[in-house]
């Protein structure tokens, strides 16, 4: 049954508070979720003030600075700084998002940033995907066409075909459309979730794929597709702009079709 | 039955509930202005009783899956899943019997 209850230790505490020491009055404050599994503490939000006269325009351009700066043991992931690893999607201002394409000017008040919802949480801010690798380890994100591995010859694609693609070949994987998706918090063990169908589909209409009919047959599952009830939160929280929603009803329309 | 199969069910269940639906509106709006003998003679027709027990059937089923959907959502354990099942498939059986009988009860009179 879904657990209504919070488990020991999991209420959120006031955390400390670290005020900017040259403030000028342009200053912003970033109230961050901190826990860490070396005590038996609760999560607290530490609260940082940052000068935005000395700090880049996006929220992860503070986070950085609060981690450079201000306190060392914020824990966050981050890599590429540009939109296209994935690896600094968390929750702010209420939505999933990445931090490096999220600018600091969009959020009004206080930036309040916390780990991405309803996954278990490693360190502060970085969250354990390891059941989303998994899903989309099961529905084999790669080619399968056994012409071309037999002839190793060039295997050309129609620029309509081709064209399929767009709007699904873009996906990061950041997990932002699927830890914001309600079916998937209550369902994650068994519900693939919008970040992983919407890779499945971008292998269903690739017209290169001969394993089109074992892949929908794999997805023929009351939970593995089925859970999606068109919440349509992935769609709104996509940071690249996709739309989850409609691969995956594109994937009931061709499973319908079979 | 199929997941690909009970998707279907639920869809089509909901497409033919719909001018169902509306027909009931617009019957109930109408029956509201007649007698009571009136009321009774436009329900035991044929068309009335084949049009109640249509309701009814899709109505149950359209009721069914989508309840079995939220189970599936939010309850995890099979052995309550069951239970709840067969509670809820013995009131839709009890609203069935219900439905046959006042049918028969308004045909004869």
């Amino acid at each position: 049954m879904v657990q209504f209850n919070l488990p020991d230790n999991s209420k959120l505490t006031d955390g400390d508070y670290y005020k900017s020491e040259k403030s000028n009055g342009n200053t912003k404050k970033f109230k961050i979720y901190r826990w860490s599994p070396d005590d038996e503490k609760n999560p607290r939000m530490d609260t940082y003030e940052v000068d935005l006269d000395d700090c880049g325009p996006m929220v992860l351009d503070a986070v950085m600075k609060i981690k450079s700066e201000i306190d060392t043991s914020l824990t966050f992931r981050r890599s590429c700084r540009e939109g296209i690893c994935g690896s600094c999607a968390m929750n702010i201002d209420g939505t999933n998002t990445l931090a490096c394409t999220k600018a600091i000017s969009d959020v009004k008040g206080d930036i309040k940033i916390y780990p991405l919802p309803h996954m278990p949480v490693i360190k502060d801010l970085v969250t354990n995907l390891k059941t989303l690798y998994k899903q989309l380890k099961s529905i084999k994100p790669w080619l399968m066409n056994k012409k071309q591995n037999a002839n190793d010859t060039e295997n050309i694609q129609s620029r309509n075909d081709r064209e399929k693609l767009d709007g699904l070949y873009e996906c990061i994987l950041c997990a932002c459309c699927s830890t914001s998706c309600p079916s998937y918090w209550w369902n994650s063990d068994k519900y693939l979730g919008p970040a992983v169908l919407l890779q499945s589909y971008r292998w269903l209409q690739d017209s290169r794929d001969e394993e089109r009919k074992e892949r929908l047959k794999e997805l023929d599952d009351t939970f593995k597709v089925y859970r999606c009830h068109t919440i349509m939160n992935c769609t709104q929280a996509c940071p690249k702009g996709l739309n989850p929603a409609k691969a995956i009803a594109g994937i009931k329309q061709m499973i319908a079709q079979q | 039955m199929s997941a690909k199969n009970t998707w279907k069910l639920h869809r089509w269940s909901t497409i033919l509930l719909l001018p169902l639906i509306v027909y009931l509106f617009i019957k109930i709006i109408h029956l509201s202005t007649l007698p009571y003998h009136l009321i009774l003679s436009e329900l035991s027709n044929l068309w009335g009783v084949g049009y109640i027990l249509i309701f009814t059937v899709l109505g149950l089923v359209h009721m069914n899956t989508g309840v079995h959907e939220i189970l599936d959502d939010y309850v995890h354990s099979d052995v309550v899943k069951r239970i709840l099942n067969v509670i809820i498939s013995i009131f839709f059986l009890l609203i069935l019997i219900f439905v046959c009988l006042s049918l028969l009860l308004i045909f004869m009179g």
